[in-house]
């Protein structure tokens, strides 16, 4: 990407909400679970613009709005991925935010030195031509150039504010990110970077988030996992299990396991992944509660986090519901029936309904 | 369906073995028999079909034996002590009695008003315990048509598991029903579920202190009997991905090291070992749930079957695409020996 100094930003961060990770592929996982997933059949996409045609596509609305975006950054067809694709001046807002203090100190070192360079090779410039000519210019000339000969007294001389300028006015690429991490607990909004030595909840930081308040009990949270101890295949709960060692030696440490007394946890998730539900209570792909995460960040977000429950029914099980789909009753009759017969009824009914549902 | 090619790779990450002519609707039950490699699989197509699974080596294969036809789809399996005879019950209300290793024909032996979900052999009684839909559990001497008792539940059940003298009942209202089968006739205790969430599944301990019980909100609680044991209890988050919750649908006791395995809808397998409380291996995720598995008698083969469970409703389910499969993985002595908690990881 043709960054010449090298570049640690300290945190990465999300275009959309502004909220900030520890590497980017946490923050790229939040983009895909809070800002590219189809609210109908939520299916993560890779961009906004991706989740966009894809809810044209596939469900035949259209959507306007990234979801769970801030005002100002919630247009579809910016295409942000991670920590790419975000606008230079925004991104100079973001750690321009963070800067102020220093920059401000930097920027009035600049006009001095300006002066001054600007001063220099004027005088040289006039009083060299005098040098040859006129012995009274000499001292003028002498004064003027307390640096060795013309030839390079140029250069050095810019070079005084060189390093000056681009830490404060180009945007605050390479040394912002030195001067960004004094800056956070100026900012008050940082206590993450203790986070990794207590909780290794990564989503749920606490940087301002749009309308998503932490909750303790954020499903997701690692805290009851089981520590991996050997061979961890990098699967869905490695992003949890991989931070627990960082704050816990691996294998060891508090296995905040619930008894069965603790009902806090669950009883918190109990309230909050309902958030809206994906599973056979929809009946029908588009229905229900979609329209409610859609576009209201701030407003109407559940309580905590968004988690749901693939199957939520608590009043049947997926073999009753199953059994319920009239394909799989229509041998009650037929008990007798030869099982060719049987299969061919199946396959016949089978295409009826493949032709009847909207895949 | 035995392609190992790229396209493979997403319903068979793990590279196990598949087996061969899997059902052609999804499975319900994964059974091995106790005293060899014959594997039983019943499925929503209403069959009960047998594979016999031999191993050479590393190498590991499948060979169709035989099978029989329910009238509706079959739900649950369990074969008898001696090897010999598999019984299958499911919606048609009825449990089969099939002996089939000895070429027998199936026969009716229980009989329910609503679909049987569970079937169970006790060896220590002779008895087969048959959970049903109708709210009852009933015992049957398979030579009478008329249940030795039947017992009331307080719901549907949802799932059991025997180890005697315990056997556990999870219902559909979060109940779990403890029995002592020295005295089968009354509940030994009644549990609320510890997960907050419908049950999905249990498993008794192998030393019958306790039982494992796992729910559709992707958690396994581990709860013990005694008293004085309480304090030992917890449950564990599992099979979660970002803000997707998975059913837990299987839970199964290694039978010589007594850690246990997890399946869930997220289509991936765990192994865990609960006196330490770690994850001994994480499994990669297959492209579709996994509604059953079972580790055969010395806990050298664990089967699971990758197919839709419903946990996405109807919707998600294209009968003209919908494959089933079978899978066969072998467990290294890493994934289901039980370890002690270290300070930092014994990696090799």
């Amino acid at each position: 990407m043709g960054k010449k100094k090298k570049r640690v930003p300290s945190k990465v961060w999300c275009y959309y909400c502004d909220r900030e990770f520890d590497d980017e592929k946490i923050l790229v996982q939040h983009q895909k679970a809070k800002h590219f997933k189809c609210h109908v059949c939520h299916k993560k996409l890779s961009t906004a613009g991706g989740m966009a045609i894809h809810v044209l596509q596939v469900h035949k609305e259209s959507v306007t709005k990234v979801p769970n975006a801030k005002t100002g950054r919630e247009s579809t067809d910016i295409e942000i991925y991670g920590m790419q694709g975000i606008p230079p001046d925004v991104l100079a807002a973001h750690y321009g935010e963070e800067e102020e203090a220093p920059s401000k100190a930097a920027k009035l070192d600049i006009p001095s030195t300006q002066l001054v360079g600007g001063l220099m090779p004027g005088p040289l410039g006039v009083g060299y031509p005098p040098q040859s000519t006129l012995g009274a210019v000499q001292p003028m000339y002498n004064a003027a150039v307390p640096v060795p000969p013309v030839g390079w007294a140029v250069p050095p001389r810019p070079q005084p504010w060189l390093p000056l300028h681009p830490a404060a006015s180009v945007p605050l690429s390479a040394p912002m990110g030195y001067v960004q991490q004094p800056l956070f607990p100026v900012q008050g909004v940082r206590p993450p970077l203790a986070v990794p030595s207590t909780s290794p909840s990564l989503q749920p930081s606490q940087i301002a988030p749009p309308g998503l308040p932490v909750s303790a009990p954020t499903l997701p949270v690692s805290q009851p996992l089981f520590p991996v101890v050997n061979n961890s295949v990098p699967t869905q709960s490695s992003p949890f299990s991989a931070s627990l060692p960082t704050s816990v030696p691996e294998g060891k440490g508090s296995i905040e396991a619930h008894s069965s007394g603790s009902a806090s946890l669950t009883g918190g998730a109990g309230g909050n992944s309902h958030s809206y539900a994906s599973g056979p209570n929809t009946g029908g792909p588009s229905i229900g509660p979609p329209p409610v995460i859609a576009n209201k960040a701030p407003a109407i977000q559940p309580a905590v986090n968004e988690v749901y429950l693939v199957w939520d029914d608590e009043a049947m099980s997926m073999e009753e519901r199953r059994m319920s789909l009239a394909k799989y009753q229509m041998h009650d009759e037929n008990s007798q029936m030869s099982s060719i017969d049987a299969a061919i009824d199946r396959r016949i009914l089978e295409s009826r309904l493949a032709g009847r549902m909207a895949f | 369906m035995s392609t190992f090619g790229a396209a493979a790779a997403n319903h068979n990450p793990n590279k196990s073995f598949e087996v061969a002519q899997p059902p052609s609707d999804s499975v319900s039950s994964l059974s091995f028999s106790p005293k060899a490699n014959f594997l039983i699989a019943t499925s929503w197509d209403n069959q009960v079909r047998c594979w016999e699974i031999s191993r050479n080596g590393t190498a590991v294969a499948s060979t169709p034996k035989a099978s029989i036809t329910h009238d509706q789809p079959v739900l649950c399996s369990t074969w008898k002590d001696d090897g010999m005879t598999v019984f299958s019950g499911g919606c048609d209300k009825q449990v089969k009695m099939w002996p089939l290793l000895s070429g027998g024909q199936p026969m009716t032996v229980a009989m329910h008003d609503a679909p049987i979900k569970e079937v169970a052999w006790i060896p220590e009684m002779n008895l087969l315990a048959t959970g049903s839909w109708d709210k009852t559990l009933k015992y049957w001497d398979t030579r009478q048509s008329n249940p030795v008792h039947t017992q009331q539940l307080p719901d549907r059940c949802y799932a059991l598991t025997v180890k005697y003298p315990l056997m556990v009942v999870g219902t559909a209202d979060r109940n779990l029903i403890i029995f002592n089968l020295q005295n089968p006739q009354n509940e030994y205790k009644r549990v609320t579920s510890p997960l907050k969430y419908q049950t999905r599944c249990v498993a008794a301990f192998p030393d019958q202190q306790g039982f494992l019980v796992g729910s559709i909100e992707g958690r396994v609680g581990v709860h013990h009997l005694d008293d004085g044991q309480q304090g030992k209890n917890f449950t564990f988050k599992c099979h979660r991905d970002g803000s997707e919750i998975y059913s837990v649908n299987s839970l199964n006791f290694h039978p010589i090291h007594h850690t246990f395995a997890t399946a869930g809808s997220d289509g991936a397998f765990n192994f865990w070992d609960k006196d330490s409380k770690q994850r001994l291996k994480a499994m990669s995720r297959c492209s579709q749930p996994i509604p059953c598995s079972t580790f055969n008698n010395d806990g050298s083969i664990f089967a699971y079957s990758v197919c839709y469970d419903w946990s996405k409703g109807a919707e998600n389910h294209n009968p003209s695409t919908a494959k089933s499969y079978i899978f066969l993985h072998l467990p290294q002595e890493s994934e289901v020996k039980g370890k002690p908690r270290v300070g930092t990881s014994g990696r090799k």
